[in-house]
């Protein structure tokens, strides 16, 4: 059947994907909560409940696929519910794996593509369990007709990791019929193009995706905007009676109390614009039990996933960028970090490993822990294979703390991973999470201790579109540099600055940092920057895991600013990375503090 | 797609266009008014540093942020200081507002489409491939500017360099 009935309702269908998006959001994680409570009735009925939803809402929307799909999926799960069967990990793999299926089917009726998913070996899968005896106690197996594979491990010729190593040196379903000549490389191409353009159609739908807000949220910020209008009202009044009042105590005192009015209900209203963009990060965090469950047992590891501070709300356009070096952090820890269970044993360490996931609020800012108890990061390792791949050079290799060898993992290439796993070791992760920081005006701060694990923290903004921003002098102009990545200011003279390999440095405490000049940086087409005074000020700031010195003439102060496109005509402007409308109506450019260090060289 | 929207457009002869005029170093240019936002005076601009030269700078029009582009440097016409006249064109184009900076705003003018000849090869000291038609008045020539060419064509790679 096609899945196109009701759908050319976009209201309705938005609602239906809304809604849906959210029940399987939960299914992953309650699922792998159920694999490790499986006799957690109440837990079981809310999949159930969960699945059965999904099933009407799309059987309402004839959406035969899903409802076909959903139907087999509670059958498995309803004969869970009964009792029937008890939650063994060979049905969770079945469950979970419909469920990835469920996800596919929703994916493609929100790209709006009618094109049927082939659903018969999930649905075949599932049929198998319902009739197999899997899961139910104490009856022996009847003969069946098993795969060799399954039958291979079961008599324990192979181990279950064998087989799946083998099954997937299986090729691609297109290199398979491209070589036996069924189709030519061309069509296996278009029909990858097409894929190609469905992902790219549900990307463009979720560029206008929709936000859930809690009323409450809602009726307060109406309460403010009340007020705003009564406070309208006061300086229209003041206005009018400006002839006659102008110059009294009383008019001054008006105007004052009114003005300090309006900048209470700004701010408050302002504040509550913003709380409705910010969403808790447990919808970030509520993929990873399936994810640490899935790598585990890929990788022959026992590990825990303690997670915690998932309530923390952050702004959604950070929250969309975390997901990506989250899922690295959590793959390296699990990969790297924790030793196979016989090692841990051997170490007089408990048998599984535990990484803990933790998120906070501090100040303006929020704190994102990934640590593991794992074996460490070896910092001489890593500063060997820096050099043996050419990174570094012995020289500089021998004037690196133990910190800075740390910060080794960040350069791109690099990975220590002795064999590239499905998992991890392809030299990009640390990277990805690095680019994605460094996006966000984040900070990266990397802590190990060998053989008794890694703790990494990421320190971001909670929003994007306002930012505390620090303002400074550079020759004529005056930039705003966010805040957030500012670590302190310092006054200096023109002979603290030394010249090491050709680059500018300030030594300050027991740190060398790089010099980066903003009027060399920004100067115009007419002066060819000049030096700035003999006495200035070095901006003390930090990109990711990078730290560097901002030199500008003068600070002006600090300033809440709000961050506003160059737009589409001047695009990409080196060094800039915004910009604000102050007070006066002037605009000011914001500094891209993550490429100017990058652009002095 | 809006490339050539111009030259289809000249094939309706009997239709009147309406332009507002502008004038710049000793010429005079037309630019279709329903590309016109609004013309304002010169104001304070902030320089964009790492841009091409042509960009004089950003300015905030009522909370936007809008670049500006000095046409006289653009066209490579020897800049001069802004004077009294001396006016901002905002258009406008492909969904992008941007700002021109004109050394004076003359009038709004209706011709006929059958006024309006193809480009001659030499007209003026712009360059042919951002002209898209001269339009014959009275007793002189109007200059009729393709604005998407003008901000779409070799200005693309132009940016795109800087921005490198």
């Amino acid at each position: 059947m096609n899945e196109d009935s009701l759908v050319d309702d976009p209201e309705l269908l938005n609602e239906y994907l809304n809604e849906s998006q959210e029940i399987i959001d939960n299914l992953d994680e309650d699922l792998v909560r159920l694999e490790n409570t499986p006799d957690d009735l109440e837990l079981l009925n809310k999949i159930f409940r969960g699945i059965h939803t999904l099933k009407g809402t799309s059987g309402f929307l004839a959406l035969d696929q899903m409802v076909r799909l959903t139907h087999k999926g509670e059958d498995v799960l309803n004969s869970l519910r009964k009792g029937e069967r008890r939650v063994t990990p060979t049905i969770m793999d079945v469950i979970l794996s419909a469920v990835d299926f469920v996800k596919l089917l929703h994916t493609r009726i929100k790209a709006g593509d009618k094109q049927p998913v082939d659903l018969e070996p999930i649905i075949a899968r599932l049929d198998a369990v319902m009739a197999s005896t899997e899961g139910i106690p104490t009856s022996p197996p009847p003969p069946k007709e098993k795969k060799l594979g399954e039958i291979l491990v079961e008599e324990k010729v192979i181990s279950e990791e064998a087989l799946e190593s083998a099954l997937k040196q299986q090729k691609k379903v297109g290199e398979i019929l491209v070589k036996k000549k069924l189709v030519s490389s061309d069509q296996v191409e278009e029909a990858l193009k097409r894929q190609e353009e469905v992902r790219r159609k549900v990307e463009e739908r979720e560029g206008t995706q929709v936000i859930r807000i809690d009323v409450k949220r809602l009726d307060a910020i109406m309460n403010l905007v009340g007020e705003l209008v009564l406070e309208r009202n006061r300086l229209m009044q003041l206005n009018r009676d400006i002839r006659s009042r102008a110059g009294t105590e009383q008019f001054e005192d008006d105007l004052a109390r009114s003005s300090a009015r309006l900048n209470f209900i700004t701010t408050e209203l302002q504040q509550g614009i913003l709380k409705t963009r910010m969403l808790p990060i447990e919808r970030v965090f509520k993929k990873f039990p399936r994810m640490i469950r899935d790598i585990s047992r890929e990788m022959g590891k026992e590990v825990d996933l303690a997670v915690s501070g998932e309530e923390t709300e952050m702004d959604k356009s950070v929250l969309d960028e975390l997901n990506d070096p989250l899922v690295h952090l959590l793959r390296n820890s699990v990969d790297h970090g924790i030793e196979p269970p016989e090692v841990r044993e051997a170490a007089g360490k408990a048998r599984r490993g535990t990484v803990h996931l933790k998120a906070s609020h501090q100040g303006n800012y929020i704190n994102i822990r990934v640590a593991d108890d794992g074996k460490g990061i070896d910092a001489e390792v890593l500063g060997r294979k820096a050099v043996e791949k050419g990174l570094i050079t012995e020289e500089k290799l021998r004037s690196m703390s133990q910190k800075d060898k740390m910060e080794l993992i960040f350069l791109p290439g690099f990975s220590t991973a002795e064999k590239v796993s499905n998992v991890s070791g392809r030299g990009v992760g640390m990277d990805v999470v690095k680019t994605n920081v460094t996006k966000l005006n984040g900070i990266i701060d990397i802590d190990s201790q060998s053989g008794r694990g890694t703790e990494i923290t990421l320190k971001l903004p909670l929003t994007l579109a306002i930012m505390q921003s620090l303002l400074v002098a550079a020759g004529q102009d005056i930039y705003a540099i966010p805040l957030s990545s500012v670590i302190e200011t310092v006054r200096v003279q023109q002979e603290e600055i030394r010249m090491v390999d050709r680059v500018r440095v300030l030594r300050l405490r027991n740190t060398v940092l790089p010099i980066v000049s903003l009027r060399r940086i920004f100067k115009s087409h007419a002066d060819s920057g000049t030096e700035p005074p003999g006495q200035f000020y070095v901006v003390v700031t930090a990109v990711a895991d990078k730290r560097f010195g901002i030199a500008v003439d003068r600070l002006i102060g600090q300033e809440e600013i709000v961050i506003k496109s160059l737009g589409e005509y001047l695009g990409d402007v080196r060094g800039i990375a915004g910009a604000t409308i102050m007070g006066d109506g002037r605009v000011t450019l914001i500094v891209d503090t993550a490429r100017l260090l990058a652009l002095s060289h | 797609m809006p490339l050539d929207t111009a030259a289809t457009e000249l094939r309706k002869p009997d239709e009147l266009l309406q332009l507002v005029s502008f004038r710049l170093a000793d010429e005079e240019f037309g630019i279709d008014i329903l590309k016109v936002q609004e013309i304002i005076r010169m104001v304070d601009m902030t320089r964009v540093p790492n841009s091409p030269e042509f960009v004089e700078g950003v300015i905030n029009l009522r909370g936007r942020i809008i670049p500006i582009i000095a046409l006289r440097k653009r066209f490579g016409v020897e800049p001069r200081p802004p004077d009294k006249r001396t006016r901002i064109m905002v258009v406008e184009v492909d969904r992008k507002t941007i700002g021109f900076i004109v050394d004076s705003v003359s009038e709004v003018l209706r011709i006929p489409r059958s006024t309006v000849e193809p480009t001659p090869e030499v007209v003026s000291s712009v360059n042919a491939e951002y002209i898209s038609g001269v339009g014959k008045l009275e007793d002189r020539l109007l200059i009729l500017l393709d604005l998407n060419r003008l901000l779409t064509g070799s200005e693309r790679s132009l940016l795109e360099g800087a921005a490198r």
